[in-house]
């Protein structure tokens, strides 16, 4: 079969959609069809713009003929071009719109893949926007009860939220992911992620809250007793005590080279700011609080 | 004797009972004397008794007498006797203590508490050591009241006690073969353990060119081992991370696996059921028996058919043979038979005619 012109395809199908006086019913099926041959031409011919259009007629024409699947099929090819074109708006709307075509189907994983793959898109350009789309995706798959796939999201969610500095809400999704983790009893992954959330306070220097995050976490009986929760109170002694290098021996020990390679290179750096401040806020609060009491 | 197997009650644990006993033993004596002086009253009336019987009367009388026997003992500290029946005592108390000591020392993981305990536990012994060549004299000693039989009693308790206190356990010995030797305990056994190390500070330690030596080997090898163990540790703390992580990934495909299975299922029923019906249809079109069939009855109905178009019979042959070929097209074999039977009842027929 000769490949005939997909601009030829493409008018054809137009015609067979529009409807006029001598059409009453577009013919979807058909025009679906010839749409789906016009973008693979398009494709070839690395005709981006033109193609993306043509997933996205496509991708119509399947709704049209209730075959969701196909339809988010298309839409996905559609975002993919789009990403290449660099229309970003357009890439993060097909994602979202893929994902609700893969639901409709009933099927969970590949709608939270289809917003994941929109995060990655976005991540370097739109990075709030991709953040986002991985909260969307981490949604999907818990409503749907299977959190274990979403290890991988919060772990590239953390890291952009890391990349952007916005360190409070990255070790808020840390918790998130321990939270995620407990449900699925991945104790190993739980305890990581709250020495990572641990570490993230230490180095915004934000010694209470990293205490009180250690408290909480220890509530856990499954944190208390791991060797990440043992790290962590050496860090915390090794900070009381101002000692440096201490903080540095503790930071190359083997529960923190475990961790993903972001958090690593936080703790490497390791103390920030000076450490006998933190002494002096600590004895001033106690003044403050001996003055309460009395 | 009917007594005698009291004797054999002298050797109780406690320092107490054997005061106790000792100074039972005395009054029993009193006792003996006054059940003599009781017997030679009771002669003419009971001429039989029991032993049972006898031991109760006895025990009475000691109870009797036990308050003269306390207030004697009281009264007279000075006397012999008691100096020998007190350094006992103190001496028996001092070993219980030891060996109450040697327990606790057993079950104490604190490995300085234990050098410690040893070193109280030696030094106790030692003391009590030179203490038995008093005692010894002390018993050797004729006291009045005493029998025979009471100082060698006592003779035999003193000689037991040196092995008494030798068999204490103070963390050095090997067991009963102590010749009391100092430095050969250190070479007893090969302990890698902080006892060896506490018998270097303890007074016993003669130091030796070859011990001084060992020691340092020992420490160098310890320090080996301890790198050593500290990379194994690191290795092993990679491989449990490993090993969640991959716990973790198996957990994450059971689900997996159990729908690809289901799905799998489904599509192998499906292609089963496809091919049984597949095999049917090919059956019924293609088998060799029923193309013979085909073959035969097409030869047939060319024989009848140019047999009707030789008769002449052509307006009613043509549309025969027309209605044949289309059914031969058809290939379906019930209309197939049945407009093979239908031409030959017809040609039947029309022959008939």
């Amino acid at each position: 079969m000769a490949t005939p012109d997909p601009d030829k395809l493409m008018a054809k199908a137009d015609k067979l959609t529009k409807l006029s006086f001598t059409r009453w019913t577009a013919d979807w099926k058909n025009a679906t069809s010839l749409y789906e041959q016009a973008a693979i031409g398009y494709r070839f011919r690395k005709d981006n713009e033109k193609a993306k259009e043509a997933f996205e007629k496509a991708s119509k024409g399947q709704e049209m003929i209730s075959s969701p699947w196909d339809a988010a099929k298309h839409m996905e090819s559609a975002a993919a071009l789009a990403k290449e074109l660099g229309h970003w708006n357009e890439v993060s709307d097909f994602y979202r719109r893929a994902s609700e075509l893969y639901r409709e189907c009933g099927r969970s994983q590949p709608a939270s893949d289809a917003l994941a793959k929109g995060a990655s898109a976005l991540e370097d350009v739109v990075p709030d926007e991709a953040v986002r789309l991985y909260m969307d995706a981490c949604v999907i798959l818990e409503e749907d009860g299977r959190e274990q796939m979403a290890f991988d999201l919060y772990r590239a969610a953390t890291s952009v939220y890391v990349k952007l500095e916005r360190y409070a809400d990255a070790a808020t999704f840390l918790l998130r992911w321990g939270i995620a983790a407990d449900k699925c009893h991945a104790v190993n992954s739980q305890c990581k992620a709250y020495l990572s959330a641990i570490i993230i306070y230490l180095y915004m220097h934000d010694f209470q809250q990293a205490q009180k995050c250690y408290n909480d976490c220890s509530q856990i009986g499954a944190f208390l007793s791991s060797d990440q929760s043992r790290c962590a109170s050496k860090l915390f002694s090794a900070y009381e005590e101002g000692d440096v290098e201490e903080i540095k021996r503790v930071a190359q020990s083997s529960p923190i080279t475990q961790l993903d390679h972001v958090i690593i290179r936080l703790a490497r750096k390791l103390p920030t700011g000076d450490l006998k401040e933190l002494n002096k806020e600590e004895a001033e609060e106690e003044v403050l609080d001996e003055n309460d009491l009395t | 004797d009917n007594l005698c197997p009291l004797n054999r009650l002298l050797l109780p644990p406690s320092p107490l009972a054997k005061a106790i006993s000792i100074a039972s033993n005395r009054s029993r004596q009193q006792a003996d004397q006054a059940e003599r002086g009781y017997r030679e009253e009771k002669r003419k009336t009971i001429s039989k008794m029991s032993v049972i019987d006898i031991l109760t009367r006895v025990d009475a009388i000691c109870k009797k007498y036990d308050k003269y026997d306390v207030d004697k003992l009281n009264a007279s500290n000075v006397s012999a006797d008691d100096a020998f029946a007190r350094l006992y005592a103190s001496i028996e108390s001092d070993i219980d203590s030891a060996v109450q000591k040697a327990e606790r020392a057993c079950q104490e993981k604190n490995r300085a508490a234990v050098v410690a305990l040893n070193a109280e536990i030696r030094r106790t012994k030692a003391r009590l050591s030179e203490e038995i060549p008093k005692l010894q004299r002390l018993a050797l000693k004729k006291v009045k009241g005493l029998s025979k039989e009471e100082l060698a009693i006592r003779n035999d308790l003193v000689l037991a006690l040196p092995d008494r206190i030798q068999s204490i356990p103070d963390g050095s010995t090997n067991g009963a073969k102590q010749t009391g030797s100092w430095t050969s305990a250190s070479h007893m056994e090969i302990r890698f353990d902080s006892n060896s190390d506490g018998m270097f500070e303890s007074e016993y330690f003669q130091q030796t060119e070859e011990s001084s030596q060992f020691r340092q080997e020992y420490e160098m090898r310890k320090m080996k081992q301890d790198q050593g163990l500290d990379i194994i540790s690191e290795g092993l703390d990679t491989l449990k991370n490993m090993a969640h992580d991959m716990n973790e990934e198996l957990d994450r495909q059971v689900p997996l696996i159990d729908e690809i299975d289901s799905k799998v299922d489904k599509a192998t029923s499906d292609l089963k059921n496809t091919n049984v019906r597949l095999k049917d249809t090919i059956n019924q079109l293609s088998s060799s028996r029923n193309f013979c069939i085909d073959i035969i009855l097409l030869c047939i109905i060319l024989g009848i058919a140019a047999y009707l178009y030789k008769n002449e019979m052509q307006r009613k042959a043509v549309p025969g043979f027309v209605l044949h070929l289309i059914a031969f097209a058809f290939l379906g074999h019930k209309i197939f038979y049945g407009v093979t039977l239908l031409l030959l009842t017809a040609f039947i027929i029309v022959y008939a005619i």
